[in-house]
């Protein structure tokens, strides 16, 4: 079994919802981010997506547009990544990962995304592809991946058929109309959408995009199979990155979890 | 040749696509549905074509520059003047018709992008002109070049934003204006400037600006007797080039020449020219010519010209390079800042820095032509904007 379907159904198994986690790969560094994503899932989070810096990421909000920045400076790139990606392996075997970016930068490393060999990771989701395309007619076809696709408040339910069936590993909803780290949730529309994507897919459905607070993440929870944070982690990062003592996230992430147990 | 393009899904060839994310998929099928309903009515195309005579002063002149031909004593030079429409560039052609689409769609809210400030102006100009709340997103290196169409968009009631993030040229603005639409999709209306951006776009400006061409087919009947040998327009995103070649792509006689900005030299790396040093990539919601490095991040433009300072290209320029429909060229800075002079000097014009550029290539063009051709130039502005940039570059004090 693939690494997110095993990993969602243990949690399933005993009624607890998923937290994806996400950070930019390369920020502060790589070497920070290694020790980062252990940290993550030593504090809770059960699914690491893992961010691919890119020039102009027109679905982040500023927190994460400046992340992307900071780590294009150290010059990280999908090859880094990947082999990052690696280096976690060597210690954790179980934890899902994702990479998140855009097709630009996909495109540049279709033969390494493409190649047989184990690459560590677990699956994709580019921001910037709609979702009932398939990534296949783009030349990026490995089928140890799971795709991940995005479905929006302004998708139409017709959309939402051809996005689930080209969608594996877990179908993630974007909760808001705008970019990443935003604030405008609207609890009950939230609800219905995520209510018909699973009365017409099995895949499991995760709730992201300006989740912040404790009580976010509970009401998201509670219609969803996980929520995914992005921005508040990235910014917390960030304020601790100077002396490199991390304690503010590993207690952020813990406290989330607790919110959505 | 394949005709009617875009394709279905908005592709010129491999080129062009919607590569957004899937918020704005519900208002690009949109504003692609009412586009088709709208096209060909004739209430709609009545009054688009009403605002370009009575609004902006359509037709333009095609006007014969005495002096520039007898300087290259080779073909005849024509200039297509877009530079007399209102507000001084072709870009108004564009917004004219995006305007009745907002309108049509009963859109409240309008945004845009811009680099040299003049998509800025003609945006904020029919915006006024319907009451609606216009907010345009502008670099901030481009609002202190182009300070004065800062001005001209705040006198017409626009709320100018200043973009920081990355290079704070014209593709931040690009992405910022997208940003805003993303969060704000079901009320606003996003009037892209140039041939870029995702399907529908490409085709939409395109349409508006073809105009330019369609004129260009009448005018050149009458004062020469037939279709010109040469058309020759600059390429920053390619609107106006867009606008000129499209109704010719099928008259395989007539040559179709785009003028990039080479900056200080394509061989220095540093200009604005993806046609002519870039490789197939995808920005800003399409596929086509980038300025890209090996890891696929877009690189940094330069060019004296904040219009055509952008390291995309439109996708239909992309798919007329491949199958060599249209011939892709660039100038340098220096050599642009020649033509600028001489334009002035000879024809009594002053021309946009990014119009400068195609007059930039008749010094290798005319000697290659003979006395009985015709060549015709888009005179895609005028230079007002400019004049403060041209100070600072040659160093004068007012």
């Amino acid at each position: 079994m693939k690494r997110i379907e095993s990993r969602l159904k243990e949690l399933s198994k005993v009624n607890q919802k998923a937290f994806v986690g996400y950070i930019v790969a390369g920020d502060p560094d790589l070497e920070t981010s290694l020790d980062l994503m252990h940290l993550s899932v030593e504090s809770g989070i059960d699914i690491l997506e893992i961010g691919v810096p890119f020039t102009d990421p027109i679905a982040e909000g500023p927190t994460i547009q400046q992340a992307h920045d900071r780590s294009l400076e150290n010059d990280t790139n999908l090859q880094k990544i990947v082999d990052l990606v690696g280096r976690f392996r060597e210690k954790d075997s179980d934890t899902p990962i994702i990479l998140m970016g855009y097709i630009n930068n996909f495109l540049m490393y279709k033969d390494l995304i493409n190649s047989s060999d184990e690459l560590g990771v677990d699956g994709v989701l580019v921001v910037d592809i709609p979702g009932e395309l398939s990534l296949k007619d783009y030349g990026i076809d490995n089928k140890d991946l799971d795709i991940i696709s995005l479905v929006s408040p302004t998708t139409s339910k017709e959309r939402i058929q051809r996005i689930a069936k080209n969608s594996s590993g877990f179908i993630y909803y974007v909760t808001l109309r705008g970019v990443t780290g935003s604030s405008n949730l609207d609890g009950n529309e939230i609800e219905q959408n995520i209510q018909y994507i699973k009365s017409i897919s099995t895949t499991p459905v995760m709730a992201g995009f300006g989740i912040k607070t404790k009580d976010d993440a509970k009401l998201l929870s509670s219609f969803s199979d996980g929520i995914v944070i992005g921005s508040s982690i990235v910014e917390l990062i960030h304020k601790n990155s100077e002396n490199k003592d991390f304690h503010e996230v590993s207690d952020y992430i813990s406290t989330m979890k607790d919110a959505i147990r | 040749m394949k005709e009617n393009l875009p394709d279905q899904d908005g592709f010129f060839g491999e080129y062009g696509g919607k590569f957004v994310p899937e918020t704005l998929m519900f208002a690009l099928d949109e504003l692609e549905q009412t586009y088709k309903t709208l096209k060909d009515n004739n209430d709609f195309n009545a009054e688009f074509h009403r605002d370009l005579a009575e609004f902006v002063g359509r037709p333009s002149p095609l006007y014969f520059a005495k002096r520039l031909t007898e300087h290259y004593s080779t073909a005849s030079i024509w200039l297509k003047r877009e530079d007399l429409n209102h507000t001084g560039a072709h870009k108004i052609n564009n917004t004219v018709g995006q305007i009745l689409l907002a309108k049509y769609m009963g859109k409240k809210r309008i945004i845009a992008e811009t680099g040299a400030g003049q998509h800025g102006v003609a945006t904020a100009t029919v915006a006024a002109r319907l009451g609606l709340d216009c907010h345009i997103y502008m670099g901030s290196e481009d609002v202190r070049r182009q300070s004065l169409n800062v001005y001209r968009m705040k006198l017409l009631g626009a709320k100018v934003h200043e973009v920081n993030s990355g290079s704070a040229t014209l593709k931040d603005a690009l992405n910022e204006a997208l940003r805003d639409w993303v969060t704000n999709i079901e009320d606003t209306y996003y009037i892209i400037g140039s041939v870029t951006g995702p399907h529908p776009y490409p085709m939409i400006v395109r349409d508006f600006n073809a105009v330019v061409g369609y004129e260009l087919i009448e005018q050149s009947q009458e004062s020469f007797g037939r279709m010109p040998d040469s058309i020759i327009a600059c390429v920053g995103g390619g609107s106006n080039a867009m606008g000129i070649f499209y109704p010719f792509i099928k008259m395989n006689d007539v040559e179709l020449i785009g003028v990039e900005a080479a900056g200080k030299g394509i061989e220095t790396g540093e200009h604005a020219a993806p046609l002519n040093d870039g490789t197939p990539g995808v920005l800003h919601g399409a596929k086509s010519y980038l300025m890209q490095d090996e890891n696929g991040q877009v690189k940094g433009t330069a060019s004296i010209s904040a219009g055509l300072d952008y390291p995309g290209v439109g996708p239909e320029h992309s798919w007329l390079k491949d199958i060599k429909r249209a011939k892709y060229v660039a100038v340098s800075d220096d050599e642009v800042m020649k033509a600028f002079h001489m334009v002035n000097r000879m024809e009594g014009i002053l021309p946009a820095l990014e119009t400068a550029h195609a007059f930039a290539y008749l010094d290798e063009l005319m000697p290659q032509m003979s006395k009985e051709q015709h060549i015709v130039i888009n005179v895609s502005g005028r230079g007002d904007k400019d004049l403060n940039s041209v100070v600072e570059i040659e160093g004068i004090k007012l």
